[in-house]
């Protein structure tokens, strides 16, 4: 049994909150929850949390040969689910849900078609040895934005990632292991941060969708303010200002400039977010190399 | 993949003789396929999508009703054969979801569903040509089909593909340049100039985004009128047919969906 | 204080044993734990219980509970009181209800009632009345405010008149709250600031949550604006 829709005071209140730019936790209206970043013993386990919102992501690579058709090329798969145990809105019965269908194809687009990882570096031996990196996502908890979460989780978790170095000589493939030779990281060409805005049409006429003035815009939405929200503008991008992914779709129309506004915005919080990834990942491996010696 | 054919030539044209902004010819067939309730057949260049629509009717599964307001189902059949490489995409596959799942959520706004509670409406989108702007054609082919059926619609959604090549943007893109440029889909609503839908899947800077947006949203006008010549062709066909003769100007008027 | 878990035996020994949850007596003088938490009594040693913390919703009778509106159903309507199975609510069971006049709820209706029948092998039934007086007596419909889920240990709190948060919080605005056993509070303050900053206390102060003592919630009431 799935929980019902919020009720009638809960939808009342939220509108009424929006209009007076306040938000129930206490949060200004484009600020997005703590996140923080927890990695594990392994390379590349990465545990995401933005509030109460959970993402485990795990990169693991072997070596495996090409595709006849891009013998240069590594291969990356992402392999994403969201379980019941995410949160009880989900069911774990045959078709996928909008939700995952949803959450698989911004990985893809975020992850595989932004070209965030040079494909080429990780050709060992061409035509014959290439890495295969798997991106594992689990979700472990959603109350709200899991799409965001899962992105990070995952960005990150492939720039905490280190392949074991290898060695080619003429056609014999040396790998060492950690033990002997530092893991090299992968080579990234860009980071993107997938942030998304949630829509609130403005004033009691939710539901009129060509009214003339501007709707509510929110970073980061909660679990409560996803359900209620009518429309959400997703981007992905790096702190270069490129856009990777823009994904819109119905909900409150926008006019050109509140799309730009938005993305401005998004912008600003991808050069914060790349400052705090970056920082994070090279604390920890600076703890690792100790240990290591 | 660098391309072997000149997007943009030195003369200002593209590979097909376009210039910049030019849109390939566009096709509007309203009411092609009897048994729907609406249908509608829209063509940009050599991309061809045909879509009909059902209800609003009661529901298939009891389980998909919404007490107050209709359910919008839609799904997506792409042809093998409208590919150049034949291939036969399954249902399940979840790009094609993505996409059912875009065009449902694009809609359920404009319609008005809160006039049919505990139905459904359904629209069945068949991609017969693909080349370039799929989404683009899907959307304004399921407006075509919506006003077609009689289904109520706040507005019109006019949608676009819009590329930069080197800085310099362009629309309405075929599979060719597709391929070759980061390319964006808009839908505007016309009655406010407003972007209901922006949909990019590739890199992009900021800036270049800004300005093709605007160029959309430009397009999506042009588009509009396009479409409304035909809406309003189809409606005066039907009130001729009805015998109404010496009222039709300001019949056919009235009976618009969307004025200016 | 003594903490119990599943399985452990409990020295309760009285002519007339009353178990309330958690404990289950299984030969004839022997009390077994079923749930793990503290082990309570009342003072003459006749009743006995397990104070334990989760956040599904068991019914039992005469517990106020906090429910949603999801649906009709013939003469009176569902409702969701996050329970495994909803409960049903006659339109009947109202202060003043007749055949002719009864109460304007509709789907997502927020309504404060009391559980009146609870059993295993039935659905829950609520009634917003007193079944004896046929008075309100507080219960019917939340009109207004907003509705904050807690564990259903901290809405047992609230309902402790010892408890300080419901009269901090009432020493700096006032406010209207309805608790609900079943891990959901209904508040209404007159500016929707007061009512964020009681929801967040609410949420601080739950054991399940932020755990905050009086002090430290005191110190994050202050910290809030409202």
């Amino acid at each position: 049994m799935r929980p019902p829709s919020p009720s009638i005071p809960e939808k009342e209140f939220l509108f009424s909150t929006l209009e007076k730019s306040l938000r129930l936790d206490g949060r200004g209206l484009i600020e997005m929850r703590p996140l923080e970043l927890t990695f594990g013993e392994e390379l590349g386990h990465v545990d995401c949390t933005l509030g109460k919102t959970r993402v485990l992501a795990q990169v693991d690579a072997k070596m495996v040969r090409p595709l006849p058709e891009r013998p240069f090329e590594g291969i990356i798969s992402v392999h994403s689910e969201i379980s019941p145990m995410a949160s009880p809105e989900y069911e774990s019965t045959g078709r996928p849900s909008d939700e995952e269908v949803a959450l698989s194809r911004m990985l893809d687009k975020v992850i595989r078609r932004s070209d965030a990882v040079d494909r080429e570096a990780l050709c060992i031996l061409a035509g014959q040895r290439v890495w295969h990196l798997r991106l594992t996502i689990h979700c472990l908890s959603d109350a709200g934005n899991l799409l965001d979460c899962a992105c990070m989780a995952g960005m990150v978790a492939l720039r905490h990632f280190r392949r074991p170095d290898v060695e080619v000589i003429g056609d014999e493939v040396t790998v060492h292991p950690p033990s002997s030779r530092a893991p090299v990281p992968l080579s990234l060409h860009h980071t993107p941060f997938s942030l998304t805005f949630a829509l609130f049409a403005p004033s009691s006429s939710h539901t009129n969708i060509s009214s003339q003035t501007a709707p509510i815009t929110l970073l980061d939405p909660s679990l409560l303010e996803q359900r209620l929200a009518s429309g959400t503008l997703s981007l992905a991008l790096n702190a270069q200002r490129e856009l990777c992914v823009v994904h819109k779709a119905g909900g409150v129309p926008l006019t050109p400039e509140e799309v730009l506004s938005a993305v401005n915005i998004a912008v600003q919080k991808a050069k914060e977010l790349e400052k705090m990834v970056d920082a994070r990942v090279r604390e920890d491996w600076a703890m690792k190399k100790i240990e290591v010696r | 993949m660098s391309s072997r054919i000149e997007i943009l030539n030195d003369g200002g044209f593209r590979s097909d003789g376009r210039r910049q902004y030019e849109l390939r010819e566009m096709t509007f067939d309203m009411a092609e396929q009897a048994g729907a309730d609406g249908s509608a057949s829209v063509a940009h260049g050599l991309t061809q999508v045909r879509v009909s629509v059902f209800g609003p009717r009661e529901a298939k599964m009891r389980s998909q009703t919404i007490h107050d307001r209709a359910n919008i189902n839609v799904e997506v059949g792409i042809a093998p054969f409208s590919t150049g490489d034949r291939r036969k995409r399954s249902k399940g596959d979840k790009r094609i979801l993505e996409f059912a799942s875009t065009i449902k959520s694009t809609f359920e706004p404009v319609i008005q569903t809160a006039l049919y509670p505990r139905s459904q409406i359904d629209i069945f989108v068949h991609v017969l040509q693909q080349d370039g702007g799929v989404l683009q054609a899907c959307i304004n082919a399921t407006t075509l089909a919506l006003a077609n059926a009689g289904v109520p619609l706040l507005d019109f959604v006019c949608a676009v593909t819009g590329g930069v090549h080197a800085a310099a943007p362009m629309l309405d893109l075929t599979t060719l340049e597709e391929n070759d440029l980061p390319h964006v889909t808009v839908a505007v609503m016309p009655r406010t100039g407003r972007v209901t839908l922006v949909s990019m899947e590739t890199r992009l800077h900021v800036d270049r985004f800004e300005e093709i947006l605007r160029l959309a949203g430009q397009a999506g006008g042009v588009i509009h009128k396009e479409m409304r010549a035909v809406v309003r062709e189809r409606t005066k066909g039907l009130v001729d047919a009805m015998g109404a003769g010496v009222r039709t100007s300001d019949f056919a008027e009235d009976a618009m969906v969307a004025d200016s | 204080m003594s903490v119990v878990l599943p399985g452990e035996l409990v020295p309760a020994q009285h002519v007339n044993l009353k178990l309330g949850p958690g404990l289950q007596q299984e030969a004839a003088s022997q009390v077994t734990a079923t749930r793990a938490g503290i082990l309570e009594h009342s003072a003459n040693n006749s009743r006995w219980w397990v104070e334990s913390n989760s956040r599904r919703y068991v019914p039992a009778p005469q517990e106020p509970v906090v429910g949603v509106i999801t649906g009709r159903l013939g003469e009176g309507w569902r409702v969701d009181i996050g329970s495994a199975h909803n409960a049903s609510l006659d339109a009947l069971a109202f202060e003043g209800a007749s055949r002719r006049n009864r109460p304007n709820l509709k789907v997502g209706s927020l309504i404060y009632a009391r559980v009146s029948l609870a059993h295993k092998d039935m659905e829950p039934e609520l009634e917003c009345f007193d079944a004896q007086t046929r008075k309100a007596e507080g219960f019917g419909e939340l009109k207004g405010g907003f509705l904050v889920r807690c564990s259903l240990r901290m809405s047992r709190n609230l309902l402790d008149p010892n408890h300080f948060l419901l009269p901090l919080l009432g020493s700096r605005f006032p406010l209207d709250a309805a608790v609900g056993v079943n891990g959901r509070v209904w508040i209404s303050a007159k500016e929707p600031k007061q009512t964020i900053a009681a929801a967040r206390c609410i949420e601080g102060a739950d054991p399940d949550g932020g755990g905050m003592d009086q002090l430290a919630l005191k110190m994050f009431l202050d910290s809030l604006d409202f």
